[in-house]
């Protein structure tokens, strides 16, 4: 049945299994659709991940498909003890290892309160040194304990006579199981092999009542002679096992303290096999999975080359009627349907033949010898984010160099930073976000109330099961669940804070990206929204908002006129369309797999990005923007189209980059700083709703002045006797009085080149008045003149500045 | 189950082909003015006249507004209908006798937060949509309040009717047919209990109003969907002074 070890160069193995289809009725009583069985276990199955044992396979994935067919990806590596039977029956001493380890593995998975259920030889694997690995040994858990299965799970001659009866959720029963396969191999022989089921229920359920089961089951089985001769410690210890009264059943971490152990305990524990000499092979598995699908993995060929997936001719199972509820009488039960223990060994060859060029020293990034480079990008940072996201050799050097710096973070963090600027890998995303977010788990996410009823419940009651419900992870039970706790604590947390509609959305990304580190996910919510969205859920965030549309407003002026005054013209106003965008950082706009883009981007920004991310999208709509009217423009962003986000992401950061701090100024932020006499300070909502154009500050118009006067453009306004007296190198004087304003056109203020003057600058405009820079700086939109900002407290404030900027003639 | 963010760029309006799906001839549902308009005229003899109205939807959140406009507009109903942040936009066209009504639709966000939000789009709405679900007392007590609200606040002879949605689980109602009918009576309002999953009275709902709203040839131009900022004088619809 499984691949003798000498086929065996892999790690991995496949299996299939299929979840229970709901029959009829697929509406729950709350309307919603009843989740798929298939939605329900991949969410419970995440957290199998996470668990890591010496004497545990792996579990790498879990991958839904057609049918309610779960496949289940796993560590795979050695002999199953079924195969090694004769092999090791005659060695007291490797029993006696065996029976420690999978003990250790027991009381490992019962300290997380998870029972295995289907022990038997063809789940334990043993290496080349006989060290044990539990393989398959999640099912009845991520199954909810079988719930969402058809198949009974586990073999009937394990299992202990409770379990018969139908009790389960016991570790005891494993213990029972455990039992059973150990005296199988000490006292040589197989217990009710090949028996008809009835037959073996009844043998089972004839122990109890016995004293001694273990001595009844050698004298049936014809052993009496071999279980004479077992050593005192170990037919006590055997016996134990096999208690009927669970009372009196050993805990898996009582077998572990059993005297049969206490000699050569060394020799029992778990030896690491020496370090392989394919470098590749000593990577973590999850990351040489993640790689291997890179190369072109793909598991469903895999199970279809080894026939585990068969098509049945869907003519042959048609049923014969159906109700009117749905129900389907009288198919031909598929035989698919039932469990099927086979396995698909996923080969590795293609992954090592694509990364054996790459050179052993490469495993090791050097993070700190500025004389190695640890980057080996190949210039391949030049090509599309999504070539790079597939490459597997680019991939490799991303995750072995995130992978390094993650160990050292939070000294790192600033190299991790730096990195992330070229791009994230996504197999690390979660924890980088996390890192830049300057997270750092403390353990306070337990201590938070996550469970007391408050009046926020009913509506993360509603909102939760709508949330970015495409997702199997976000619409699964456990995602659910998951999504409630994540928001409830957060609430918990910010008692000045409130629950909006799209906290919802916020959090997801971050429960997405670390579906089993919740208190990774809530830190990085938690870090997310002071630094982008600081008072935003405030009960009253009136102001803020407004605040934050005015400036976006002022910044479309700022970078698109023409579409600015387009879109004041027809009064369509930030208002309508953009506080979903805002509020929720995009994640209520976007499917999840764009916000991730966008976000990589947007966490290494300030607060003031997301307005540039607004913009962005405003701008590659812009066509059509331009051509509609009102009721089309808000169409269009109720049903926001696609967003083609490399290009909303390079334009996002490219006008992050070129346009001055200042610009982009709220009043609404959180500031370590206070703001200095030329920076910008105490706008009030109303001066910036009144002002089309952003105001710059001094420092900033000064830094253009003195370090790239070729980008800058001062326009003063006011008269030219004031102006011949003191000016700013490099400015032009259009006196305000001198110029009417009616006529929208830049030719109207009669300067020659004008427009070539303006061209690729950023315009300051000041004057004594600042009446007028408003004025003026409207007009300069209207004629469709972009980067034009005001200079904030106008010409006065140049006269202050220290050394001196202001010449005479 | 999936959202199909592309495909619903083509959808966007009204005049989409995918209309066809949805069985909405019987309220000779038309498509855009101008269009095929005059497919849509009885007997070839007037030119139709179009009258543009401005309609809100108010209530608790997940009660189904946003499911009540797409069925209403799209003719779909997604399962798990994301829930609506600030407000969202939809228009649809139908044609009753000779006239062509096209709403401008407001869906709005149901939580009580969003609240001060409301003003913004029920100024000026010549039609509103109170909804609540069946199955909860809460939200039908909340959409009383909308109800007082608007009367005090909105436009006057604003035309209100009352959806009492998720009528296909009647098998969990809590509020009683006739108890909100009878309000909806005392209170001069129309009153349907809908289904945006079954689509059961969704037109019928929409069409209700646009009987009982005046009728008058309205300007062709699109300016009526703009008069949302709070800055801009309330004024009455000019359209509707018949």
């Amino acid at each position: 049945m499984s691949p003798s070890v000498s086929l065996i160069s892999s790690k991995f193995a496949a299996s299939i299994f299929y979840a229970k289809s709901h029959q009829g009725e697929t509406c729950g009583s709350n309307g919603l659709p009843l989740t798929l069985n298939s939605i329900a276990v991949f969410g419970r199955a995440q957290s199998m991940k996470a668990l890591k044992h010496p004497n545990l396979c792996q579990y790498l994935d879990f991958i839904r498909s057609k049918h309610e067919r779960m496949i289940v990806v796993s560590e795979y590596h050695g002999t199953t003890l079924e195969e090694k039977f004769h092999m090791i029956k005659n060695n007291q001493q490797n029993i006696l290892r065996i029976f420690h380890q999978i003990a250790s593995a027991l009381t490992f998975l019962d300290e997380k309160d998870l029972i295995v259920h289907n022990l038997e030889p063809k789940h334990i694997l043993l290496d080349e040194l006989n060290n044990v690995k539990i393989f398959n040994y999640g099912l009845f858990n991520m199954t909810n304990c079988g719930e969402y299965v058809s198949f009974p799970i586990g073999n009937l001659c394990y299992f202990s006579p409770e379990r018969i009866l139908g009790s389960t959720k016991n570790i005891k029963s494993d213990v029972w199981s455990l039992g059973i396969m150990m005296t199988e191999l000490f006292l040589d022989f197989k217990f009710c092999d090949n028996w008809k089921l009835s037959n073996t229920m009844r043998k089972i359920l004839s122990f109890q009542g016995c004293e001694n089961v273990l001595q009844k089951i050698a004298s049936e089985f014809d052993r009496t002679n071999e279980y004479e001769k077992l050593p005192k410690d170990i037919r006590n210890l055997l016996e134990k096992c096999l208690t009927v009264s669970l009372k009196d059943r050993l805990l898996p971490e009582e077998i572990i303290d059993h005297e049969a152990f206490r000699e050569n305990l060394e020799f029992h524990l778990y030896t690491n096999p020496p370090k392989n000499k394919e470098s590749l092979l000593n990577l973590p598995l999850d990351q040489i999975y993640h790689l291997w699908m890179l190369a072109g993995g793909d598991v469903h060929a895999e199970l279809k080359k080894e026939r585990l997936i068969r098509c049945e001719p869907p003519i042959l199972l048609t049923p014969n009627v159906v109700t009117l509820d749905g129900k389907a009488l009288g198919a031909k039960k598929s035989q698919s349907y039932l469990y099927d223990d086979r396995i698909a060994i996923l080969s590795l060859s293609n992954l090592k033949e694509r990364l054996k060029k790459i050179s052993p020293l490469r495993y090791f990034p050097l993070i700190h010898t500025p004389s190695c480079p640890y980057n080996y990008n190949n210039g391949m940072e030049k090509l599309p984010l999504v070539i790079r996201e597939r490459d597997t050799e680019y991939q490799f050097h991303r995750i072995l160099l995130f992978d390094r710096m993650l160990k050292g973070y939070p000294s790192t963090r600033d190299m991790i930073v730096k990195e992330a600027q070229t791009d994230i890998p996504p197999f690390l995303r979660g924890k980088i976000w996390a890192a830049i977010l300057d997270v750092i788990p403390n353990g306070s996410y337990t201590g938070i109330d996550k469970v007391t009823p408050t009046q926020t419940d009913r509506q993360i009651e509603v909102d939760v099961p709508r949330c970015h419900q495409y997702d199997e992870y976000l619409s699964s039970p456990d995602g659910h669940r998951k999504l409630k706790r994540l928001l409830k604590a957060w609430v918990t947390a910010h008692p000045q804070y409130v629950y909006w509609q799209g906290l919802d959305s916020l959090t997801a990304p971050f429960l997405y990206l670390n579906f089993n580190d919740e208190e990774l996910a809530f830190l990085s919510l938690y870090k997310f929204v002071p630094k982008y969205l600081q008072w935003f859920f405030l009960k009253d965030n009136s102001a803020v908002i407004k605040e934050y549309l005015s400036k976006f407003a002022q910044l479309t002026a700022y970078h698109e006129p023409v579409l600015s005054t387009h879109l004041v013209g027809i009064n369509f106003i930030p208002e309508l369309f953009a506080i979903p965008w805002f509020l929720t950082m995009f994640s209520h706009v976007f499917p999840l797999h764009k916000i991730l883009h966008l976000w990589d981007k947007l966490m290494l920004g300030d607060n003031s990005y997301p307005l540039f991310i607004g913009i962005s999208i405003l701008k590659q709509l812009r066509p059509t923007l331009l051509s509609s009217g009102f009721n089309e423009c808000i169409l269009l962003f109720s049903d926001l189209p696609d967003i083609v986000m490399e290009n909303c992401v390079v334009q996002s950061q490219e006008m992050y980059e070129t346009t001055p701090k200042s610009l982009s100024h709220r009043e609404h932020i959180s500031r370590e700083e206070k703001a200095g006499e030329w920076d910008i300070s105490d706008l009030t909502l109303d001066q910036i709703q009144s002002e089309l154009c952003p105001r710059i500050s001094a420092n900033d118009f000064v830094d253009l002045l003195r370090y790239s006067p070729e980008r800058l453009c001062p326009v003063d306004l006011r008269g030219a006797l004031e102006f011949s007296r003191l000016y700013i190198e490099g400015s032009i004087n259009i006196p305000f009085t001198s110029v009417s304003l009616s006529e929208k056109n830049l030719e109207s203020l009669g300067i020659p080149d004008l427009n070539k003057i303006l061209e690729e600058r950023i315009i300051v405009v000041y004057s004594n008045l600042h009446e007028n820079c408003i004025l003026f700086s409207k007009f300069l939109v209207e004629c469709g003149v972009p980067r034009v900002c005001v200079l904030h407290k106008g010409f006065d404030i140049l006269h202050t500045i220290v050394p001196n900027i202001l010449l005479s003639k | 189950m999936t959202r199909n963010y592309g495909a619903l760029e083509t959808k966007r309006f009204l005049v989409t082909p995918e209309t066809k799906d949805f069985p909405r001839n019987n309220y000779g549902m038309a498509t855009a003015r101008g269009n095929n308009g005059s497919g849509q005229r009885p007997n070839n003899t007037t030119q139709n006249r179009i009258c543009q109205f401005k309609l809100v939807l108010l209530g608790e959140s997940a009660v189904g507004k946003s499911s009540l406009v797409l069925r209403f507009v799209k003719g779909q109903f997604h399962e798990y209908q994301e829930s609506t942040i600030g407000a969202a936009f939809l228009t649809q066209t139908l044609c009753i006798d000779d006239t062509t009504v096209k709403f401008e639709i407001w869906d709005t966000a149901g939580q009580e937060r969003y609240h001060s939000l409301a003003p913004m789009y029920y100024r000026g709405a010549q039609a509103a949509i109170v909804v609540y679900d069946i199955q909860n007392q809460d939200s039908f007590e909340r959409a009383k309040n909308w109800v007082k609200e608007l009367q005090r606040q909105a436009t006057p002879n604003i035309v209100i009717a009352l959806a009492g949605n998720k009528a296909d689980l009647s098998q969990s109602r809590v509020v009683e047919h006739d108890e909100a009918k009878q309000y909806a009576e005392e209170n001069g309002l129309l009153f349907l209990e809908t289904s945006a999953k079954t689509a059961m009275n969704v037109n019928d709902i929409f069409l209700a109003i646009a009987k009982k709203l005046p009728k008058v040839e309205g300007n062709n131009g699109n300016v009526h969907g703009r008069r949302l900022n709070e800055n801009e004088p309330n004024r009455q619809m000019n359209n509707c002074c018949k």
